[in-house]
């Protein structure tokens, strides 16, 4: 009975989702205020509704309900209990429902908390993203319904595939997805923009929060998901240019784009039309990159062969929503005024040349992971494009934009001048030198590519770190005063130069983790010693051990340095029973930023065991880096500046508050 | 009832949602576009003079700003001034409601008569199993048991009685496993050795594998009289190829018989496969029929304890996997290779046998097709 | 400068930029991309040696050796023709013999495939979609029911 109250729950969401879709943009429209007030309750009630289903899946997860058909070809009475949990999203139903419930969450966020959005605006912005959820609530419901239920079901479960037994699947998943779909707000205000015929600095200050909010998890969202594969999948690397992966880096580097160049608008009120082209795109590569996942084109163009409804139902959806989009654009844009003049050589010029590159990288990206599915689907020919192509497109891509990044912040508004600008970053780009220098001397000149990239690395850290300081005038007022400046900026330049800090401790690692990595391949028996960066890995020999719902063979490995005990690694092979499914379960040591990692293959039998050993040094640093820069966009979102627009005397008050007592 | 009542509710606060904001009577208090846009660029000039108060951004920067931000905050205050917010004509209104009030619940209650199941109730697990004995499977019981177990692994006698049933069930490495937790905890007993013995070797299809040996061999220490193990002892000495010592371990085994026992029947026909001279099975190779066990061996199978039974079959359908694995054979005789999988309740080996048959038979598309049939009957994936 | 000259120094810019990305991935897409070939592909046409493919089919029965230092070589084939490939390195964990597997390497002079990467998908179910085509093709795999759900009675 309570599966089938989550399941109406999700029917009256769908009919609720219409509503929205059409009762507030009719009010918009014809200037009815009464029709506009039903966008926010209504847009609560959705979510009230999406979240009770979701609820009611867990339970029948947790309760192991094999009644219901995706409960039974997911779960496994014996599976431990956070993988129950976790499990209601670690499948295709049940992860498009989290999918939806995010959706009609950032839809009740708004027409919770945008009581300073102008009344037209936010209804018209509900109505769009109604439009959203009623296509994706319908998809659930006609295709891939998580509610579908099984009469006589048998006892156990087909247990949930091993690879998602992990704690990463408790905390990706839903993190990639707020980042996904965080920017279906930005689309729909984008839409409901060019439909209300308002595009101004204005707008652009209310979009930037939830774009922010949207970058801030998707960023943290990718990083964790690369930590995941590079522990979890036992190969050591952390970035395969899977399509995978690379659906959810184009949306990401749209965004990062649209963050930017929404800052110009907000300031200057130049490229406005560019800006909402932009926020189209997010979303729609969002869109994209959900859905080949999910329906797995990216394996194949054929698989939509394996279910045709879904396949089609995503195809009418991802064009109704891109195409309309875009024609809507071209209709209504080039009635957008144009705003705002400047100089090349200045901030907006600046954020043009980083849009640019943005982009460009973005294109590059999305080509390599397309081109090959189009060749197959025209030509039938088989090609794959890997890290290679990659490399090769977005490196040099990449390498001008992070030269560039120091500059934007330092340069000003309108009209820059370069020469002052350089002034303010000679210590950085001094420290950068002196870096690379370094790092030849350490390592000598057969990586040539190498202490450039650190040097490269440094030069964004130090240029980030700069020009902060230069902000607060630190050679001009000695240290003790340009603290208390410090102390005293807005979130918002804290933001950029956390971000900009993160992107050179991010890039450090990936440079140091791929060019002075060091790896042993070797079949090992017991009391066989590995020498490795230093480290001595003994092989202890393997034992069996039995886990929950899985068996596996652990080896145990002792690590010394210099003869002295450092650590005991125990990596393992595991059987998962339920599939008789086999994974392997690297194990990691970290020693300040770097990492030794162990991975085992196959046993031979007689005790002997094929070993795979890494030291990548710094290589933490990548996700540090990454974590560093979503908390730049946090501390932005923090800012005060960001949320006001209230046009209440009243609250405008308790708002000014904190500036006066700064 | 109580469901279609809660199911109503539900309905009644998703309609009052739509409805509750159209009642109102007066202008809403939101904010109108150029209100908004207003306070929007107030707070930029604010931004502006504290940021010139720091000393963050220069004068004259400061001041072209102010002019910029001047000018859109004129624009916008002039847009407040035109706007006028209005109320809805009554048909309007009347049509969202009638809407809400009617089109809403019809069409939700109508969408889920189309995909839900009203009558099903929910099934959790921790209920099901706690269903009166006699009214459940044997697999809830033995669910329920493996519970118990999950949770008290200490208890030897849980184990002792599952240990039987997994082995009636087709799950020999289970029964194993549970023999094996049974004598840890309650210790060795001639019975359980040899039973575990059994377990093991129907899980290794008729091998009787070195764990199982020591089994054998440590119950017969414990009564050296008892027959059964003896009798699996004899069949290892005969798989090891120790010809001899095997000859005599079933001499020895049937010279402690009365002649009368179930199992004499298939150590004679052991001793005598033994005695047989070597090679003179090879030779009738070639027209022989399909050479599944033969109608006397299942005869015969039938006197045996259900183990032997079972212990039997598996080493002829063995044979006959590695007849046909390596010699190859008839379409008939793959599909008899099949269902002996299916009845021992080998799934997973059907499917093997299964593939191995289609590509046995890929370039002859009628036996292919013969094999497909069978493989459905069986209930095995289909082609 | 006028205001036309902004915007032309600003279109030049971006048309730079854009013109040196399109470069880019046009030459990377003429000389990074690998095109998948089946062992028959390979007998048929001889690829010259060096070239990067990436060779698909299935693992011959009984073809997996193994020796020390983590070697391994095995045989791929896709039932009429099979080629024989050595790796160093761990094999995933859902290799396994008359198992789909797709690998990437150059094809050495004496014929033998040597491989830097080995790929078994992890799904239990999962044949590597263009091998299950190429078995396709030539009528030795059917379906991709066989893995369907036995559940729902």
């Amino acid at each position: 009975m309570i599966v089938e109250f989550g399941h109406y729950a999700l029917v009256l969401a769908f009919a609720l989702s219409l509503v929205q879709s059409v009762v507030p943009l009719w009010g918009a429209l014809a200037g009815d205020d009464r029709l506009m007030a039903v966008a926010p309750p209504v847009s609560v009630m959705t979510f009230v509704m999406v979240l009770l289903s979701f609820a009611v899946l867990t339970n029948a997860y947790l309760s192991a309900d094999f009644s219901v058909l995706n409960v039974l070809e997911n779960s496994h009475s014996a599976k431990p209990l956070l993988y129950k949990f976790t499990g209601v999203w670690g499948n295709h139903e049940g992860s498009m429902l989290l999918w939806v419930l995010i959706l009609v969450f950032f839809g009740a966020l708004v027409g919770f908390f945008g009581g300073n959005l102008p009344k037209d605006l936010r209804a018209a912005t509900l109505s769009v993203q109604g439009w959203i959820s009623t296509g994706f609530i319908l998809f659930l419901l006609a295709t891939s319904n998580p509610f579908a239920r099984v009469v006589n079901p048998p006892l156990e479960g087909a247990d949930l595939n091993p690879i998602l037994q992990d704690i990463g699947l408790a905390i990706h998943p839903p993190l990639l997805y707020v980042g996904y779909v965080g920017f279906s707000i930005t689309f729909s205000f984008a839409v409901a923009a060019l439909i209300l015929g308002r595009t101004d600095a204005a707008w652009a200050r209310w979009v930037r929060p939830w774009t922010l909010l949207a970058w801030c998890f998707l960023t943290l969202g990718i990083a964790m998901g690369s930590y995941w594969a590079y522990y979890e999948l036992g190969w050591g690397g952390w970035w395969f240019w899977d399509p995978v992966e690379n659906a959810s880096l184009m949306p990401w580097l749209a965004g990062t784009a649209l963050l930017h160049s929404a800052i110009v608008m907000e300031r200057r009120e130049a490229l406005k039309i560019w800006t909402v082209l932009l926020a189209i795109f997010t979303f729609s590569l969002s869109l994209l990159g959900t859905f080949l996942v999910r329906s797995g084109v990216l394996t194949s163009v054929h698989a939509f062969a394996t279910d045709p409804a879904r396949g089609v139902f995503i195809l009418v959806l991802l064009c109704i929503f891109i195409g309309g989009s875009l024609a809507l654009y071209a209709w209504r844009a080039p009635a957008l005024k144009q705003g705002g003049l400047f100089a090349p050589i200045s901030r907006e010029g600046a954020l043009v040349l980083n849009n640019l590159f943005l982009t460009s990288a973005c294109a590059a990206v999305f080509v390599g992971t397309l081109y090959p599915l189009l060749l197959d689907a025209v030509t039938g020919e088989k090609i794959s494009v890997g890290a290679p192509f990659f490399n090769l497109t977005f490196g040099p891509l990449m390498v001008p934009l992070l030269i560039a990044v120091p500059f934007g912040p330092v340069l000003s508004w309108k009209r820059g001048d370069l020469l002052a600008a350089s002034q303010r970053l000679y210590a950085a780009f001094g420290l950068a030198l002196l870096l690379t220098l370094f790092t030849f001397w350490l390592w000598g000149m057969d990586k040539v590519l190498a202490p450039l990239g650190v040097g490269l690395a440094v030069w964004v850290m130090a240029g980030a770190v700069a020009e902060i300081l230069t902000r607060v005038k630190i050679v001009e007022i000695g240290p003790r005063r340009a603290f208390a400046r410090l102390v005293g900026l807005p979130g918002s330049a804290w933001g950029t130069t956390l971000a900009h800090f993160g992107i050179g401790v991010t890039v450090l690692g990936v440079v140091t983790a791929s060019a002075f990595q060091e790896e042993r391949i070797e079949t090992m028996r017991p009391g066989d010693v590995v020498e490795l960066s230093g480290y001595q890995l003994t092989f202890d020999g393997a034992a069996p051990r039995r886990g929950p719902n899985f068996n596996e063979e652990v080896g145990h490995f002792t690590v010394r340095q210099g003869g002295a005990i450092v650590t005991r690694l125990d990596p393992s092979k595991r059987i998962y029973t339920a599939r008789q499914m086999p994974t392997t379960e690297a194990a990691i040591y970290t020693t300040g930023f770097s990492q030794l990692y162990l991975s085992l293959g196959e046993s031979r039998g007689d005790g002997a065991v094929d070993v795979r050993v890494y030291f990548k040094p710094l290589i933490t640093l990548i996700w540090i880096g990454c974590v560093i820069m979503a908390l730049g966009g946090g501390i932005s979102i923090a800012d005060r500046r960001l949320r006001v627009g209230a046009p209440k005397p009243s609250r405008k008050r308790p708002a000014g508050a904190p500036a006066a007592a700064e | 009832m109580v469901f279609w009542i809660l199911i109503a509710v539900m309905t009644a606060a998703a309609a009052l949602s739509v409805l509750v904001p159209l009642s109102r009577t007066r202008r809403s208090s939101d904010a109108s576009s150029g209100a908004a846009d207003e306070a929007v660029y107030r707070d930029q000039l604010k931004t502006i003079e504290t940021e010139l108060k720091r000393g963050l951004i220069e004068p004259e920067a400061a001041a072209a700003a102010r002019t910029e931000i001047a000018r859109r905050l004129l624009g916008a205050h002039e847009k407040h001034a035109r706007e006028s917010g209005g109320i809805a004509p009554g048909a309007r209104l009347r049509f969202v409601q009638a809407m809400a009030l009617f089109a809403l619940p019809v069409g939700a209650v109508g969408l889920y008569l189309v995909f839900g199941a009203p009558d099903l109730p929910d099934a959790p697990l921790a209920a099901r199993l706690d269903m009166p004995a006699q009214e459940q499977s044997v697999d809830v019981l033995v669910a329920r048991v493996e519970r118990h177990l999950a949770e008290n692994p200490e208890d030897g006698q849980g184990w002792v009685v599952i240990a039987p049933v997994y082995l009636s069930l087709g799950r020999p490495q289970d029964s194993a496993r549970a023999y094996a937790q049974a004598i840890r905890l309650l210790g060795p007993r001639q019975d359980w050795l040899t039973d575990m013995g059994e377990a093991l070797t129907i899980a290794s299809q008729g091998l009787v594998t070195a764990e199982a040996r020591q089994a054998f061999e440590q119950a017969v220490e414990m009564d050296a009289s008892a027959v059964k193990p003896r009798f699996f002892l004899a069949l290892a000495l005969g798989q090891e190829g120790r010809k001899a010592e095997a000859v005599k371990a079933w001499r020895d085994l049937l010279a402690d018989a009365e002649g009368t026992e179930a199992w004499v029947g298939a150590a004679r026909q052991e001793l005598a496969a033994l005695e047989a001279p070597a090679g003179a099975s090879g030779a009738a190779g070639e027209t022989a029929p399909p050479r599944g066990p033969s109608q006397e061996d299942i005869t015969a199978s039938q006197d045996m304890s259900a183990g032997d039974r079972q212990a039997m079959i598996r080493s002829m359908v063995t044979g006959l996997a590695e007849r046909l694995a390596s010699d190859g054979g008839t379409a008939a005789e793959w599909k008899q290779l099949m269902q002996a999988y299916i009845v021992l309740g080998e799934r997973q080996s059907a499917e093997t046998a299964l593939r191995d048959a289609r590509t046995a038979y890929a370039g002859s598309p009628e036996d292919l097709s013969s094999i497909n049939d069978a493989a459905r009957q069986l209930g095995l994936p289909g082609s | 400068m006028t205001r036309k000259q902004r915007r032309l120094t600003l279109i030049g810019a971006a048309g730079a930029v854009l013109a040196g990305a399109l470069g880019l991935i046009l030459f990377a897409l003429n000389d990074q991309i690998v095109f998948f070939q089946s062992p028959t592909d390979i007998a048929d046409n001889a690829i010259a040696p060096g070239q990067r493919i990436r060779l698909g089919g299935l693992v011959e029965d009984g073809s997996v050796v193994r020796s020390d230092n983590a070697q391994v070589s095995f045989r791929v084939t896709d039932m009429e023709n099979a080629v024989p490939v050595t790796y160093k390195g761990i094999l995933p964990d859902l290799f396994r013999e008359g198992q789909g597997v797709v690998t990437e390497g150059i094809v050495g002079p004496d014929g033998v495939f040597v491989a830097d990467s080995v790929l078994a998908k992890h799904d239990e179910n999962y044949i590597p979609k263009e091998v299950a085509e190429a078995l396709k093709d030539k009528g030795y795999w059917q379906g991709e029911e066989a893995g369907e759900k036995t559940s729902a009675n």
